[in-house]
């Protein structure tokens, strides 16, 4: 083929482009003039700038600014204005295999469009806006103090209700997009109940509501919802979610530990009220507080949440460090919401932080033992020292005793004769070979309780017996003695009152020695670095520059200057209430993260947050009492072509309950809810075989008595086989912190709210109950079920269904005999039949598997 | 979610246009196939199991991954080493091991460790007149269908991290494991059983647990899903006690109509995802247990496997694996424990280690020949190894054992692109190191995906601000290995 001779290598590059390419240029090159800071600059910034601009450089080129584009790299200038044909940075996008096309994968090639842009832009002379500053991460909006800035004017002055609303409603008028109308009051008060306290509202309170005709019921409503100790459960999940608490130790053994003292602290922190920085402070430091107390001891439990490797052959300095290079990433997303992570092994690729800023951030938290600390309840030490003081007691008696038959050994091992000895076993031989001091300490206990036991069974006895035979008879005397005091050490050991534990961190007197880990690698030792903050960030205001120490960090923390923190935690707030924050990436604020949606609420928020005195409890209020909140969730076909995944908010969103409400709304419904708040984690009923795919089998004892009920954040939290009816509905797993739970619907989602033992267990309770408290009426009861499982009444056909349902279980039970409806309805009264009780039974359980029950409208 | 919204409102809108509610006429699965609007990417709105096309044409299109937990001695199964005989019980000179780290360091400081011969006797096999030693004879009867790599490498030295990399890409808990990874990447093509499966054979589950097959952070519906080969084989699968067949369809009937008003009413396509999973979930309380009941299976091939009825074993286990596969199941590991033998109580070279070999050979072999003669293998490809093999020098505990040993140990794959009869890769004089064509577990878990038509520079997933993959940044297809 001889055509390729008549065009030149980039013409040729026009054939290998598709149609579309081909089509585009004429229409723009027509009149449109490409606008750089619009169509062009975006596109490299998004595309290129992760290895070609500020972080990194790779072939030496930048192409942050037109002008360092056209200084060019190693291989020349990148673009020749007027010339795209000659511009090395069109070839490289488009020219070759695909896989060897610029960006590199796993980022997507430019699209035809872009590539078009771009062409055209440098065919029309490359224009550039004057003074065109090189990027700077340190610009990102997210390093940037807050700006409160004025709440906007809106046309429609009578919807918002506060600050919030003006900034949501200002960007729906500008989209041309109307709010959706409040949801009805039944909706409210479930959604409310739902996201503050993780429980659905019983039917007096609905009726209460419902009832309540002052201008101000919703925010009575949430006022009194807001002081309920339940309200610090809820969100005390939230927050141990990015705690990553669990009650075993993760890895490999898993064993068990006990650190729900560090649980109950949060709840107790949240229910009070305490400020997010002193939160903050005592569960990052509360050891270095002057004076601290149990309470802020307890609380630094948040950093000994880490998993601990207890596998055999393991070297105990590696697991170490990873426990601190966890603690570091975990401080970076909580509080931060960065992904200092990355900097772990080297310098951030794409935001301000070097791989030293992040052993310096690694140094404040190096230097902590991790000791347990004795959370004793009133009176409970002066017990216990009591009975250990009686032990004291008898076991000097023990010794006493013990020199007795010490001596008794001694004359024994002397004296024993060649036929006595022939009887011994191998081993004690053996050990009577050796001269006394050269035996181990091991062999010396075996033989001092082998010769007990021979002793006893008389053998030697008369061996031991003649020279001396008061020795004997004082050695069997003490022998006797002593069975009776050891069985009373024993008893007086198990009466011993148990002090519960908690793991916390306590500072060391002398901090270890930090030093960069090449590569990540804690056996390849860089430079020493002492604690400090990273520069792109606030300054840490510390008097001395030296002795820094986790309490520095903490309160550099919540310095009100920091300027992602208030913005962190407001957005995740955020997400709670929508299901997405304003910037979509809670754990990543850095320059790779989403933009916010709305940036002056987000700003407003943060400023607000800090204005209240980081009140957690008053920005939750002010976000339930906006307008924006108490929008219907119905989904709006006009929304839909503009603004599908609903950033906008014109309207709210049904959101999939957590799995923990899950299982607390079943046995709201059902009634039989223990509402006991904190104390030892607990075991309600699992399915059978759980452990089998676990290296040690667990004895998982379903509790029969209360606890049986108790809320599903008190279930006993096994990391290497967590109860399977909560990571089917994603509870996170506790490995790493989990700053925005996924939402999922899947068939063993289904399985579980049908089959499961204990939700089959909620149905019958719930099918008692209405059968117990409903008129003797089936429409009667069908509306009471209706109000304890979804607090609304049901719709005329919802009412058909479920009578055509009873009617059909009704006739199929009294076909079945009896006994097989006896099966699993346990009898309440004479008046009930088992066959009625089984077709409630049958009714409840869709009740409980409705895709409304498990979600808040 | 976001495009295939305002499709499934369309489609929505369609579908409620043609039935009328509560006349129980509601069958989802029509919404899925009755409109050709609808796009792989829509049915994963209601399905994320839903077959996607693969980046590139695959070569295997499931696996089944023969996970050896514990560490498998590759100097007592695969790598002949007739040097060791003669430098038995000499200590290892101090230039291989310089600077190494190893498990239960304490033990090797005390004293130079002592190079330890096998005691097994090695033989070539086959036409590819492969060497593997006498404790495998099934495996030697199929070498010729497998490729066996003698230079695989890993960076981790203890169990549970070691597992966890072989899985996730990353020594770390809490990442997305390689099940996980595939399903996230193309589904599964069965229609009524989960897309990811795990079974457990051994005295114990596998180390690490459930982080093993975990989501890490990709959408839940990716974990693996345990499946228990006697009794129950999906937790909660049965309808409880009393309520029949017949009785659970009324209450789904009842179910379905209910969730559909409520459709029609808020709009959300979420619902008509849980009305699908419901329908599925039904689906599987009879598939499931059909699965796992393999008596209707042949003597023949029950006596292949050495398997049989309502047995817990490995034999059982790779039947099953068989049987997930003929029903489109994309991913299906298998836990043998446990391998680990160091040397002390039952976890010797000897009959620890002819236990482990007893339990596995012939059914690991019976698979590859009953993938075969069914014409499966081309589509299926089985991986069989552990997290890490063990150290040519022995331990000084009460019997004979190795330590863990990440430098070099041996793995085999077959079927689905693997080229068979090969070896790849080599050790030096005493197995303490590859020495040709090493082949590091992201080389594995690249090569996997390839084959299942997977680029591993491109399967990622965007979290904390970084494009995560199996590989994390490493990771090298071996093409060696492929036909």
């Amino acid at each position: 083929m001889t055509f390729p001779h008549l065009f030149s290598r980039r013409q040729m590059l026009l054939f290998t482009l598709p149609a579309t390419f081909l089509l585009l240029p004429a229409r723009l090159a027509a009149a449109e003039a490409v606008d750089y800071a619009r169509d062009v600059k975006p596109v490299l910034k998004a595309q290129c700038y992760s290895c070609h601009g500020a972080r990194e450089q790779k072939g030496k080129l930048r192409v942050d600014t037109v002008t360092l584009m056209m200084s060019g790299g190693r291989s020349g200038a990148s673009i020749v204005p007027g010339k795209s044909d000659d511009s090395l940075l069109l070839e490289k996008i488009t020219h070759g295999p695909a896989n060897k096309r610029m960006p590199p994968p796993p980022k997507a090639p430019l699209t035809d469009k872009q590539v078009t842009l771009l062409k055209a832009w440098i065919d029309q002379g490359a224009k550039a806006p004057d003074n065109e500053k090189p990027d700077d991460p340190r610009d990102h909006w997210a390093f940037q103090t807050p700006k409160r800035m004025p709440e906007p004017v809106v046309k429609n002055a009578m919807w918002p209700r506060n600050g919030i609303d003006r900034f949501i409603l200002a960007r729906l008028e500008k989209e041309g997009l109307t709010p959706s109308p409040e949801a009805d009051r039944i909706t409210l008060i479930r959604r409310l109940s739902l996201d503050l306290l993780g429980l659905p509202p019983s039917p007096k309170e609905v009726d209460d509501f419902l009832a309540d005709q002052r201008a101000d019921a919703y925010e009575r409503l949430v006022d009194r919802l807001l002081s309920s100790s339940h309200y610090g459960e809820r969100f005390a999940r939230l927050w141990l979610d990015q705690a990553r608490y669990a009650d075993s130790n993760g890895y490999t053994i898993d064993s068990a530990r006990s650190i729900w003292k560090y649980r109950d602290w949060v709840i107790d922190a949240i229910n009070k009220d305490k400020p997010f920085d002193t939160f903050t402070i005592e569960q990052l430091a509360g050891d270095l507080l002057p004076g601290a107390t149990m309470e802020q001891k307890i609380a630094t439990g948040f950093h000994r949440n880490t998993q601990i490797n207890e596998e055999g052959g393991i070297d105990r300095e590696q697991f170490r460090v990873e426990s601190v290079v966890d603690r570091v990433n975990t401080t970076g997303s909580v509080f931060l919401g960065l992904t200092v992570g990355c900097c772990q092994c080297h310098d951030h690729k794409f935001d301000p932080i070097s791989t030293k800023e992040y052993y310096q951030l690694f140094a404040f938290l190096n230097s902590a033992d991790e000791p347990l600390l004795e959370v004793p309840a009133p009176g409970q030490l002066e017990a216990r020292a009591k009975v250990r003081a009686q032990i004291a007691e008898l076991e000097k008696k023990l010794k006493v005793l013990d020199s007795t038959t010490d001596e008794a050994q001694i004359h024994w091992e002397e004296n024993v004769s060649d036929v006595d000895r022939e009887r011994l076993p191998e081993e004690i031989r053996n050990i009577l070979a050796i001269a006394r001091s050269g035996r181990s300490r091991k062999q010396e206990q075996t033989l001092k309780t082998a010769f007990r036991r021979i002793d006893q069974s008389r053998h030697v006895v008369a061996g031991l017996g003649d020279p001396y035979p008061y020795l004997a008879l004082a050695h069997l005397q003490a022998l006797a003695a002593r069975g009776t005091l050891e069985i009373r050490i024993i008893e007086l050991k198990a009466a011993e009152p148990k002090v519960v534990t908690t793991m916390v961190m306590q500072e060391r007197k002398t901090p270890r020695l930090t030093t960069i880990h090449i590569q990540g690698d804690f056996t390849r030792k860089g430079d020493a670095v002492t604690p400090g903050t990273p520069s792109v960030l606030h300054a840490l205001k510390v008097p001395r520059s030296a002795g820094l120490n986790r309490l520095d960090l903490a309160k550099w923390i919540v310095d009100p200057n920091n300027p992602l923190t208030p913005r962190v935690a407001m957005n995740r707030y955020w997400q709670h209430y929508f299901g997405t924050g304003l910037v979509e990436t809670e754990n990543d604020f850095g320059t790779q993260g989403t933009p916010p949606s709305h940036p002056e609420l987000l700003d407003w928020l943060a400023t607000e947050f800090i204005a209240q005195k980081w009140s957690m409890k008053a920005m939750h209020r002010l976000i339930v009492t906006s307008a924006t909140y108490r929008q219907s969730s119905k989904h709006r076909a006009d929304l839909l072509a503009v603004d599908a995944r609903n950033r906008l908010l014109a309207r709210q969103s049904r959101l999939r309950l957590d799995a923990e409400i899950v299982r607390d709304t079943a046995l709201t419904s059902s009634g039989l809810l223990t509402p006991t708040i904190g104390g030892p984690s607990v075991f309600p009923p699992q399915p059978e075989g759980v452990y089998l795919f676990t290296q040690v089998r667990r004895d998982w004892k379903a509790n029969t008595d209360a606890d049986r009920y108790r809320r599903g954040m008190y279930t006993y939290f096994w990391r290497s086989a967590p109860h399977p009816g909560l990571t089917v509905f994603d509870a996170p797993d506790a490995a790493t912190t989990c700053t925005r739970r996924n939402r999922s619907n899947t068939p063993l989602q289904a399985l579980t709210l049908l089959n499961d033992q204990a939700y089959f267990e909620f149905a019958q309770a719930l099918a008692t109950r209405i059968l117990k408290e409903a008129k003797d009426d089936n429409a009667e009861r069908i509306q009471l079920a209706f109000r304890l499982c979804l607090a609304r009444t049901p719709s005329e056909r919802e009412e058909r269904r479920l009578k055509e349902l009873l009617a059909q279980q009704i006739a199929a039970f009294e076909e079945a005999p009896e006994s097989e409806a006896q099966l699993f309805a346990p009898k309440i009264s004479p008046k009930i039949s088992p066959r009625q009780q089984a077709a409630w039974t049958m009714v409840a359980r869709v009740l409980m598997n409705l895709d409304e029950f498990v979600t808040r409208e | 979610m976001d495009p295939s919204s305002s499709l499934l409102w369309q489609t929505r809108r369609h579908f409620f246009g043609q039935c009328t509610l509560g006349l129980g006429s509601l069958a989802l699965t029509s919404l899925l196939k009755s409109d050709n609007a609808l796009t792989a990417a829509d049915a994963r709105a209601i399905n994320p199991m839903a077959p996607k096309a693969p980046h590139f044409a695959p070569r295997a299109k499931n696996v089944i991954f023969l996970f050896m937990a514990g560490g498998p001695s590759q100097l007592e199964l695969f790598d002949h080493k007739p040097e060791l005989l003669k430098y038995h019980g000499k200590p290892i000179p101090e230039s291989f091991i310089k600077g190494k780290r190893f498990a239960f360091m304490d033990t090797f400081a005390k004293d130079p460790p002592k190079l330890l011969a096998t005691r097994r006797k090695f033989a070539r096999h086959g036409k590819c007149q492969t060497w593997v030693s006498d404790c495998l004879p099934h495996t030697a009867g199929i070498v010729d269908d497998i490729a066996i790599v003698r230079s695989m490498k890993t960076d981790v030295f203890n169990h549970g991290p070691a597992k966890v990399f072989v899985n996730t890409g990353s020594p770390q808990f809490g990442r997305p494991s390689m099940g996980g990874w595939v399903t996230y990447g193309i589904g599964s093509e069965s229609k009524d059983l989960p897309g990811f499966v795990v079974l457990q054979s051994g005295g114990r589950g596998p180390r690490g647990g459930a982080a093993n097959w975990a989501s890490g952070f990709l959408p839940t519906a990716y974990q693996g899903v345990p499946f228990r080969t006697t009794g129950e084989p999906i937790l909660n699968l049965s309808s409880p006690k009393g309520i029949t067949s017949k009785r659970q369809r009324d209450v789904l009937d009842a179910l379905r109509d209910l969730n559909a008003e409520r459709l029609e009413d808020t709009g959300d396509p979420e619902i008509a995802t849980r009305i699908a999973s419901y329908e599925m979930a039904y689906k599987m309380q009879t598939s499931a247990p059909d699965l796992i009941d393999v008596s209707k299976e042949s003597k023949q091939t029950l006596d292949l496997y050495g398997a049989a009825p309502g047995r817990v074993s490995f034999a059982n286990n790779c039947l099953l694996a068989r049987r997930l596969v003929e029903r489109g199941v994309r991913f299906v590991q298998l836990y043998h424990t446990d391998w680990d033998h160091h040397g002390s109580g039952g976890d010797d070279l000897d009959g620890g280690l002819d236990g482990c070999c007893k339990a596995t050979d012939q059914a690991a072999a019976a698979l590859i020949k009953d993938l075969k003669q069914r014409g499966m293998l081309d589509d299926t490809l089985v991986v069989w190894g552990g997290e890490f093999g063990r150290t040519p020098m022995g331990e000084p505990r009460e019997k004979i054992g190795r330590n863990h040993h990440i430098d070099a140990y041996t793995m085999w794959l077959a079927g689905g692109g693997i080229r068979p009869g090969i070896s790849l890769g080599a050790t030096d004089e005493f197995g303490f190191s590859s020495v040709e064509d090493q082949m590091h577990v992201h080389d594995l878990q690249a090569t996997v995906l390839h084959l299942l038509g997977l680029d591993h520079l491109k399967l990622t997933y965007r979290f904390q601000g970084r494009d995560f993959r199996l590989t994390d940044v490493h990771g090298e297809v071996v093409h060696k290995l492929l036909v």
